[in-house]
């Protein structure tokens, strides 16, 4: 291109900062200085985060509260939580590309975003935990093809993997990255296949959400977690599948509100909300069905069978009845209701408390699961064990949450997220015209 | 892991669960070859130019894709397929067989000067074919009254290639930096500058009505026209400006310096159909 100055042009060009360069053309972000502001305390946070990691792989797991006996805490906690609400990259990626839901193109960028925050804090908090990241590859190389934990070890891996391809086309798609022509050539041929890695991130989020949930299933020596089921899987496998497919668009609907909230702009259409909403609630009506189900069989056969009347699990408080009716109505079979009724659905309040409640019921669960399960004696002479997470184990937990909100933050001022945005600010203008 | 390593065993399990492994390895790693192998394939076939303008296509707000039959009211609704390259489109060869586009009846459009003589481009160019057969290329009066005097202009080098939606030139004005569509196809054989009223002369790389059919013209112009006024008053208050162009009004000469304080980045973006 031949570069010729205008002669009737008499005022210089007004010089745009690289920050704003970066930011894409039509959508407005907050100055420069106000978004150093607010990266700061999470870049603080994150800072502690990793100095807390870096003490438990260097002086070793002492460091935290977790022993022995108590070797499931915090971080497995966390990482089934997480796990399970980064099920909303898969889960929307498999409606968009695969069943051609058209209307959720709006927030598959953010999806995949928080699929991939998700599944990298719970990878990198699981090598804080295994605490050998340097023999991190014996599980690949020396694979126990009959642990439920190899599996979710191997899917968790090419999933995070098909994550970060998936989110290259987003990165390319920059407006000053896409003027680099391998880059939107590149960005433009992957996003054509990105059906290809949909269809496998699905097969990969099936089997590996539903290890985890059978990997308790099939503790035979924690009667409170053991569950009969089908063939190999015991039911814990479907029910994690089921709850994580349930959970995730809540998540995607409940973080796009908070970003709109926090950003103050409208990002999607009210449709694509209630759409969230709607397939959240039928897929966990369905679930706390199966649950309900699967519970009532748990007490009145499996657990008995093995000698433990399942009544004296909630004898221990604070672990009381309580929990399970948390877990089954209040955060599941309430919520799944509100998401159902259409004109509940219609009202932003009932929507968004809804969707934190339904990803409220999938945390309880993983927690129960994993704290509960190790709390409870069985046998004679356990005891009853209690566990808080010491400073160091709540740091790295700290961590995960300041890099999911830093790697959102960015992601959200310099790519495309949500594509509907430009269209929904003119909607927007047209209003104020009128 | 592999047949050699300590603890393989040649059973069902390991065959099952290490077979889909490296199924799905095989199936990443061919998915990244295969975007790798057509990316450099497409690189090196100069495809470059239309994969950008589809990309940009696809990522406009569906009202702005909205096929040109459309605007003159003889379809209901229906999206362009063809990312406004009617070439190739079947429907609007049908439309305009069965009824033909009517001569347009006025040079002077809602105030801005449209003459009849030409052909516009969606992305607000024109085409002026020449008795020589060649065609002279310019930016449209609504085009020019949004860019006012550009404070630079990027044109492309004489003999150069340029191709229909691909980029024609670039402008650079109050901090927007624009890539205008070029509307035809063709070999650049001069390049003139804003204050001669045109921007390129092209050698068409092809010649007859075909060669033109994407650009529209006579009674088309009108109704398109009326549409991106309405377009340029919403993105105008979307961008920062004041309300502007109430009913009556002619867009004044150079809209950029009436409104300093609006976004000309995202504004010209919109209206010249950049992503």
């Amino acid at each position: 291109m031949r570069r010729i100055p205008s002669p009737g042009s008499t005022k210089p060009e007004r010089r745009t900062t690289v920050d704003r360069q970066l930011i894409p053309r039509g959508v407005k972000r907050c100055s420069t200085g106000k978004f150093l502001l607010w990266i700061l305390p999470w870049a603080a946070l994150l800072a502690f985060g990793l100095y807390s990691a870096g003490l438990c792989l260097v002086k070793g797991l002492n460091q935290t509260n977790m022993d022995n006996r108590f070797a499931f805490g915090l971080w497995i906690f966390l990482d089934l939580t997480v796990i399970a609400l980064g099920a909303g990259a898969f889960f929307t990626g498999f409606l968009l590309y695969i069943l051609k839901l058209k209307e959720l193109r709006a927030v598959i960028n953010s999806a995949v975003v928080i699929g991939l925050v998700c599944y990298t804090g719970a990878v990198c908090v699981l090598a804080v935990d295994v605490g050998q990241p340097l023999r991190a590859w014996f599980t690949f190389w020396y694979p126990n093809v009959h642990s439920m934990l190899t599996e979710v070890t191997f899917c968790i891996s090419c999933y995070l993997t098909v994550l970060a391809i998936e989110y290259v086309p987003i990165v390319l798609k920059n407006r000053k990255l896409r003027q680099v022509p391998s880059f939107l050539v590149f960005e433009f041929e992957l996003h054509k296949l990105v059906y290809v890695l949909a269809g496998v991130g699905t097969f990969l989020s099936f089997f590996h959400q539903g290890s985890l949930g059978g990997l308790y299933g099939v503790l035979r020596g924690r009667p409170f977690a053991f569950r009969e089921g089908f063939a190999v899987w015991p039911s814990t496998f479907f029910l994690f599948i089921l709850s994580a497919a349930a959970v995730g668009p809540s998540f995607i609907l409940l973080t796009t509100w908070l970003v709109e909230k926090i950003s103050r702009k409208n990002l999607v259409r009210p449709e694509v909300f209630g759409l969230l909403g709607r397939i959240s609630g039928l897929l966990l009506a369905v679930y706390v069905l199966a649950k309900t189900v699967d519970t009532l069989i748990w007490i009145n056969r499996t657990s008995p069978e093995i000698g433990f009347p399942a009544a004296q699990y909630y004898s221990w408080q604070p672990f009381g009845t309580w929990i399970l009716f948390a877990e089954i109505v209040l955060f599941g079979l309430v919520p799944a209701l509100i998401l159902l009724a259409p004109q509940l659905r219609a009202r932003t309040g009932w929507l968004v408390a809804a969707a934190a409640m339904a990803c409220a019921g999938v945390a309880l669960n993983r927690f129960v699961m994993t704290v509960q399960t190790l709390a409870l004696p069985t046998l004679s002479f356990d005891r009853y064990l209690s566990y808080f997470p010491s400073w160091q184990e709540t740091g790295t937990f700290l961590a995960v949450v300041a890099f999911g909100v830093l790697v959102y933050s960015f992601s959200f001022r310099y790519f495309q997220l949500f594509p509907s945005e430009r269209e929904l600010k003119f909607g927007a203008a047209a209003v104020r015209e009128r | 892991m592999l047949p050699w390593n300590y603890g393989f065993h040649l059973d069902a399990g390991h065959i099952v669960f290490l077979g889909a492994f490296y199924t799905v390895l095989v199936i990443v790693a061919t998915t990244l070859v295969s975007a790798a192998l057509r990316s450099r394939q497409d690189l090196r076939s100069r495809k470059l130019e239309r994969i950008r303008w589809h990309s940009e296509f696809n990522d406009l707000p569906a009202r702005d894709r909205a096929c040109r039959h459309v605007l003159t009211g003889e379809l209901e609704s229906r999206e362009c397929p063809h990312s406004f390259d009617c070439r190739e489109c079947e429907t609007h060869a049908r439309l305009v067989e069965g009824h033909p586009v009517a001569a347009g009846e006025e040079e002077e459009i809602f105030g801005m000067s449209f003459p009849l003589d030409r052909l516009y481009h969606r992305g607000h160019t024109w085409v002026r074919p020449e008795s020589d057969g060649t065609v002279t290329v310019g930016l449209d009066d609504l085009g020019s009254r949004l860019l006012g005097t550009p404070g630079q202009v990027a044109l492309p080098p004489v003999g150069s290639q340029i191709e229909v939606n691909g980029t024609a030139f670039r402008v650079h004005k109050h901090g927007a930096d624009v890539r205008v569509l070029s509307p035809v196809e063709g070999e650049v054989l001069e390049a003139g500058a804003p204050g001669a009223g045109w921007y390129l002369r092209v050698r068409p790389a092809a010649s007859g009505e075909p060669a033109f059919r994407h650009l529209l013209r006579g009674a088309e112009v009108r109704p398109w026209l009326m549409r991106e006024l309405e377009r340029l008053q919403l993105t105008l208050t979307a961008e920062g400006a004041a309300p502007a162009l109430a009913d009556g009004g002619v867009p004044i000469a150079d809209m950029s310096q009436a409104y300093p304080q609006a976004d000309w980045d995202a504004v010209c973006g919109e209206m010249f159909l950049e992503g």
